[in-house]
């Protein structure tokens, strides 16, 4: 049986996010913001990532958990965590590196072995290069990111392989009121290479967007929504087209401390096509359901 | 696929490479002084002419440290009591920036640049 959410249903989500968000508005004008300190934007969209690259001598350490839930059929579960470090060694230039932790849990899906592990499953690096910056005269702020990734565990189905990827994203953010309300926007490449242990090489790539908005309902929580449509394509130059999808959902950011702060988000696949079967959603290369996790300290 | 790949990591690289990575060092930088004294800026708003770097001395006169902090400026340093902290900020646009001490929630200033 496939699980759909009926469009009466879809309205009912985004209408809802829509009345959260107003009340959460209405909330934040009874509090004074004005006595709030400048937010760093980069995590308060979700899966969206802010402008934000911290502050010139600022060292990081997180846990930034993504899990991913939800196939056509059986029981799919797999997360993967990044242990990383992040430092800003410039006023311009972050840089991020740490190892990648995965765990499966898959039964009775369609083309995915049946799998439960827990595995060390690769390393990434990332730079990020703020390419225009915010002003009180400028609200619009965009940072240049790439993120080099190599696994040795496959991403989806748990298998032992060699993975190449790298990540080319745009970040941009505007500030719509002045230290209250953030639109946030990513443009995603994402070309992959992966060989098997049997000998077989797989090219693949991601593309797609985000679009999100968030608003600061206290000094340090700020809750939001963001949608993402993203396509996938057997090739790296985006030609060989397989299937695209639109993701959906709530996003939450906590500063518990000046250094400390966590970050969480939901999505769900409410659209999505599979070229050459007319099934709705497109569950092969994505998922039905997305969570995001995130604890920082700054040090 | 390989040399795309390849391609495109060696094409980051390069980007990487000629970007600007820190304030400008080729222009004199204008310096700026606040005094850090009872839990308050002295004096809170501070200014500078625009797109030229900028050098912050921040001194503390009090009896613990403080840590300067600025979102907007990009900044932040811990100065020990009874001490002197330089803080060298990029060329800025007009604008208005805020600071802070991250250790007292009511000890804030601004730096206009004009």
């Amino acid at each position: 049986m496939r699980a759909r959410i009926r469009p009466g249903r879809r309205h009912g989500i985004v209408l809802g996010a829509v009345g959260c968000l107003f009340w959460a508005s209405a909330a934040a004008r009874a509090e004074d913001a004005s006595s709030w300190r400048d937010i760093e934007t980069k995590y308060i969209f979700g899966f969206t990532t802010g402008s934000g690259i911290g502050l010139e001598g600022e060292k990081e350490f997180t846990v930034d958990s993504i899990g991913r839930f939800g196939k056509r059929d059986g029981h799919y579960a797999a997360t993967e965590t990044k242990y990383e470090f992040e430092f800003t060694p410039s006023q311009f230039i972050q840089i991020e590196f740490g190892a990648l932790g995965s765990t499966h849990n898959i039964g009775g899906v369609s083309d995915l072995d049946d799998r439960r592990q827990v595995a060390l499953s690769g390393g990434f690096a990332e730079f990020r290069y703020l390419a225009l910056e915010r002003t009180s005269s400028n609200p619009l702020a965009v940072t240049l990111a790439f993120e080099p990734t190599v696994r040795r565990i496959d991403e989806t189905g748990g298998e032992r392989v060699h993975n190449y990827e790298f990540e080319t994203i745009i970040n941009a953010d505007l500030e719509l009121l002045k230290n209250r309300l953030f639109a946030g926007f990513n443009l995603l490449y994402e070309p992959e290479i992966t060989q098997t242990l049997a000998g077989d090489t797989e090219r693949e790539a991601k593309f797609g967007g985000s679009a999100a908005l968030s608003l600061r309902i206290a000094s340090n929580v700020v809750i939001g929504g963001e949608v993402w449509y993203l396509r996938h394509c057997d090739a790296a130059n985006l030609t060989a087209f397989t299937g695209d999808a639109v993701m959906l959902g709530p996003t939450l950011y906590v500063q518990f401390t000046p250094k400390m702060f966590m970050t969480a988000a939901w999505n769900t696949q409410v659209w999505g096509r599979e070229i050459g079967n007319p099934v709705s959603l497109n569950l092969v290369e994505f998922q039905r359901n997305r969570a995001r996790l995130k604890f920082a300290v700054e040090f | 696929m390989a040399i795309t790949m390849r391609k495109l990591i060696l094409a980051a690289l390069c980007a990487i490479a000629v970007l600007p990575i820190s304030p400008s060092q080729a222009q004199q930088a204008t310096e700026v002084q606040v005094t850090y004294s009872k839990g308050q800026f002295q004096p809170n708003e501070l200014r500078a002419p625009a797109d030229k770097p900028i050098t912050v001395r921040v001194k503390n006169l009090d009896a613990k440290a403080m840590e300067f902090e600025s979102k907007s400026l990009r900044v932040e340093k811990v100065v020990a009591a009874n001490s002197e902290g330089v803080i060298n900020v990029r060329a800025l646009k007009p604008g208005r920036y805020e600071f802070y001490d991250d250790f007292n929630e009511k000890a804030r200033g601004a730096l206009v640049v004009q």
